[in-house]
């Protein structure tokens, strides 16, 4: 994983995007590793009963997968101070080898200091599945940006 | 008696002592499809939402309160917040409590919004999971 590249960071600046396969398998995965053991996340005549179109991912597993976008992009995870999501809309994930691909992008809508607030965007099915989706990152050195006095920033070694 | 506005403010007790493990990081990071290094080696940190399963029992508090009757069945999640001061780390012991921050009745529904303070044993805080839950309340039959 490369190292924060603080230079040259501005509002605007894209994030490598990101898709990911959802499949029942990794619903399955998910729910045991989140211990969330609602059926509606693998049992298709529970969903159907609760009104649910099928079976639909966790919204937390859109929420965290969505975050890779940014924890790739800054490497350490550790730096992520806050993350916010509104969940708009169910994943809804098929029983079949494919599953449903959910695409993942991201840009820097704000920065101050060493904070950087990203915005993502979480896209499956032509439609956005996360709403108002940001996370805040601390790259630990103020980052130099054409809105910013730049003279003092420190640069990253 | 169901929820009401009146219930904004209840706290539950911690739940249990929650100790992070490599192997637990392993699987959620695994879960998530995700290879970054710092979720393996030698003293892994785990990634952001893991918060998640350690809130999980504390959620579980607030859904099985009798007096809210509150059911999961009509539970939809409507937004989360992560807030870190850091992150957790392999071999941190930590507590889950929950908070009831505000109701608000709708027609047919109820907003409830929920904050799990997670912290050491020694009341160090470390994140906070903030959630909004829009529940249906039960049509007569």
């Amino acid at each position: 994983m490369k190292a924060t590249v603080v230079e040259g960071i501005e509002i605007g600046t894209q994030l490598p995007p990101l898709a990911a396969r959802f499949t029942r398998e990794r619903l399955v995965r998910y729910a045991g590793a989140a211990t969330d053991f609602n059926p509606i996340h693998y049992s298709e005549h529970f969903a159907r009963q609760v009104g649910l179109p099928g079976v639909i991912a966790q919204g937390m597993l859109t929420m965290g997968t969505a975050l890779r976008v940014v924890t790739n992009w800054v490497g350490d995870p550790g730096r992520v101070t806050s993350y916010f999501v509104r969940f708009t809309r169910p994943v809804t994930v098929p029983d079949d080898a494919d599953g449903v691909e959910v695409q993942f992008s991201a840009s820097v809508v704000a920065i101050e200091g060493s904070l950087v607030t990203i915005g993502i965007e979480a896209i499956c099915d032509n439609q956005k599945v996360l709403g108002a989706a940001r996370a805040e990152v601390d790259l630990g050195v103020r980052v130099p940006h054409r809105d910013h006095e730049v003279r003092d920033a420190p640069r990253v070694p | 008696m169901a929820i009401t506005e009146a219930h904004a403010g209840r706290r539950y007790p911690a739940c249990d002592p929650y100790q992070v493990s490599a192997a637990k990081i392993a699987e959620f990071a695994a879960a998530l499809g995700d290879d970054n290094p710092r979720y393996r080696g030698e003293s892994p940190i785990a990634p952001p939402t893991f918060a998640t399963v350690i809130s999980a029992p504390a959620l579980a508090q607030l859904f099985g309160d009798p007096e809210l009757e509150l059911s999961l069945d009509r539970v939809v999640h409507a937004d989360q917040r992560f807030s870190f001061i850091r992150p957790l780390r392999t071999g941190d012991v930590v507590i889950a409590a929950l908070t009831i921050d505000k109701v608000r009745l709708r027609t047919g529904s109820e907003m409830v919004s929920a904050t799990v303070n997670i912290s050491s044993l020694d009341d160090e805080a470390i994140c906070s999971s903030h959630a909004t839950f829009l529940h249906a309340r039960k049509t007569p039959a």
